[in-house]
């Protein structure tokens, strides 16, 4: 039954694009050794190549001469209930979709994606892990999340307006930009939501955040569940259409970029002429454009670096603009950590899988890479543009007890505005 | 039967099945990867997807373990990437610059070219059987391998196993006579052929579409790919 539903789920997935990638893989292993959980496990499981395993069969199977014959011979055996229960642990718990194994690959396979859709299979089998569907539930029904309601994301931002004396203007119609911030930053970052607010003043922008469109994470997009992954991203075109805006600016969380900028116009209708962007590449624009400047050098002291998340650096393009920031605000004191940009190891936490209480042993040990690189160069702090890599690294760092302060770049921003 | 009608068989007739077989195969696989669908990208790009194309070769090709993306892989893997790349020399530059392998394309293609002498294409023959035994150790301990490795993987080794070690020793006339080494080789050589469409040896072909859509991933982004 679950296998079924899991099956048609996969031959939706399969058209030429995955075919040919599947078709491409070479079975050398490469990858293993550029997944972050298999370098710290060693779990052979965790080799990205396996975690492919179950769309794999379901391709050869049914679409292949060579898959038909293996399962004629005996050679390979049909997905059973038990075989996706096993994966679901795997490509959930144990893999960020970082697509880090792609950059590896000696054919280029695109990894990532490709787990996604064994994702999307679990997803319809029912097999996604129950904290991380009980979160999605609660997106659909309250629509974060974390639970946070209407009256209570309202209060909050009121809340923050008033302790950080910024202006956060709430569902204005006509003004050019609409900013979607994450429950993280609501519950756990508020400095984050209070720098952006700073800026955008600063800049002169005509912003608003919306009630309608209030979330930005997607965790139909973790779950990768097609129709809930379109229902949360709804929620915010919707809004923008409402208010008109020119633009959405994704606030720091990396899936739910990835999903606005790189997958909605492929799986759902997008209000034409309205811009997707991420909040960094708003704020490095307003710099280069003299609408804000910042105090050159503030941040010299103490040898700070940048994570590359993988959704907004790897997968997302913005590379450049946080480095310019920084060698602006940390002349001296910047440091890349190595590997860094493309090549960065992931967080540990991102897809969903800091959302999984079971996974929890697994993203620390996954973090204590993090924690190597940042001690090779001697980080006294560290920053980043992503808000659920900013929850992993203040609980990894806490974790392992390493001496590092983990910042938002944003934060950081605002307070040398000159 | 004596071995020059086993030969003249293998080499002639059975030869020009087998590569029909390839060839017919072959082209099954890519049209039903082709016929399978392909969605028309409708995201705004940020960056060149045909200059992310072009980088995601030039990385394809430029795999020598001191330049800086290659250097950690390199290090995490250093025999599969050593082997791995010494064989596929070995095997395209034997095949392609052989003075015998040369007649054969002549013969199918009705054009030759200038190949290379004999001690170069006979140290990279032996360089290929080598890696391709250190291959095989390196699949039969490594724990992923060992993993993902089922049978038709085992076969695709044999299979190319064969055709390099009858070649190597027919040059070198070692135990049996000439003809018996030709016509093992020839066998090899036309099993490989026909096995080549229903396994993995397939990615020289399915190569082109992974770099391609890796290159115009990274491109559209603006990232190195």
């Amino acid at each position: 039954m679950n296998t079924q539903s899991a099956m048609n789920a996969y031959v939706k997935e399969i058209g030429g694009w995955v075919a040919a990638q599947l078709e491409a893989c070479t079975r050398c292993g490469l990858c293993a050794a550029a997944c972050h959980f298999y370098q710290v496990t060693e779990n052979p499981e965790y080799a990205p190549v396996w975690k492919v395993e179950p769309l794999r069969k379901a391709y050869e199977q049914r679409f292949t001469v060579a898959g038909k014959l293996k399962l004629a011979l005996g050679l390979e055996t049909p997905v059973t209930d038990e075989d996706l229960k096993h994966w679901s642990t795997i490509v959930f718990e144990a893999c960020t979709i970082c697509n880090k194994c792609a950059m590896v690959c000696p054919m280029g396979i695109q990894l990532g994606p490709l787990i996604h859709d064994v994702r999307a299979g679990m997803a319809a089998a029912g097999l996604v892990p129950a904290d991380l569907h009980a979160a999605t539930a609660k997106q659909v029904e309250v629509g974060s999340p974390l639970g946070v309601t209407a009256s209570t994301w309202a209060e909050r931002m009121d809340w923050i307006a008033e302790e950080w004396e910024v202006d956060i203007p709430k569902d204005q119609k006509g003004v050019d930009t609409l900013v979607v911030f994450t429950s993280i930053e609501l519950m756990k970052f508020p400095d984050n939501i209070a720098a952006v607010a700073k800026i955008m003043k600063r800049a002169g922008e005509k912003w608003t955040i919306s009630s309608k469109g209030r979330e930005v994470v997607n965790f139909g997009y973790f779950e990768a569940d097609e129709a809930l992954t379109k229902m949360f991203m709804a929620r915010v075109f919707d809004a923008a259409k409402e208010l008109g805006v020119k633009r959405i600016v994704i606030s720091e969380c990396g899936h739910a970029y990835d999903a606005f900028r790189w997958t909605a116009a492929n799986i759902m209708d997008v209000p034409i002429g309205v811009e997707v962007t991420h909040i960094i590449r708003v704020i490095y624009d307003f710099w280069k454009a003299g609408r804000i400047s910042l105090k050159k050098g503030s941040y010299d002291d103490g040898t700070i670096t940048f994570h590359d998340s993988c959704k907004i650096q790897r997968r997302g393009g913005h590379i450049k603009e946080p480095r310019e920031i920084l060698k602006w605000l940390a002349p001296n004191a910047f440091k890349e950590m190595s590997p860094a940009r493309e090549q960065s190891i992931c967080c540990g936490g991102g897809g969903g899988v800091i959302s999984i209480k079971e996974a929890d042993p697994l993203r620390f040990a996954v973090f204590g890479l993090k924690v190597d690189q940042m001690k090779a160069i001697g980080a006294k702090s560290v920053c980043m543009v992503c808000s659920n890599c900013r929850l992993q690294f203040t609980e990894g760092v806490a974790y392992h007890k390493a001496d590092v302060q983990v910042r938002g770049l944003t934060d950081m921003v605002s307070k040398v505005l000159e | 039967m004596d071995w020059t009608t086993i030969l003249r068989f293998f080499r002639g007739p059975f030869f020009v099945v087998s590569l029909l077989i390839f060839i017919g195969g072959m082209t099954y696989r890519l049209v039903r990867v082709l016929l399978l669908g392909w969605s028309r990208d409708r995201v705004k790009s940020r960056g060149s997807k045909a200059m992310g194309v072009l980088k995601s070769y030039a990385k394809g090709v430029l795999v020598l373990p001191f330049i800086p993306w290659v250097k950690r892989t390199f290090g995490n893997n250093a025999l599969t990437y050593l082997a791995g790349g010494l064989f596929h020399l070995s095997l395209l530059t034997v095949v392609v610059f052989g003075t015998p392998h040369m007649l054969v394309w002549k013969s199918l293609l009705g054009f030759g070219w200038p190949t290379l002498p004999f001690p170069v294409i006979d140290w990279l023959s032996a360089v290929g059987i080598i890696a391709l035994v250190l291959l095989l150790i390196n699949r039969l301990t490594h724990p992923v391998l060992k993993l993902i490795t089922r049978a038709p993987l085992w076969l695709n080794w044999i299979l190319v196993f064969l055709p390099f070690v009858t070649g190597y020793a027919m040059t070198h006339h070692l135990c049996l006579r000439y003809e018996v080494f030709f016509s093992l080789h020839m066998i090899a050589v036309d099993l490989l052929l026909i096995w080549i469409p229903f396994g993995r040896i397939s990615h020289f072909l399915f190569y082109f579409f992974s770099r391609t859509i890796h290159g115009a991933q990274a491109g559209k982004r603006a990232v190195n790919p």
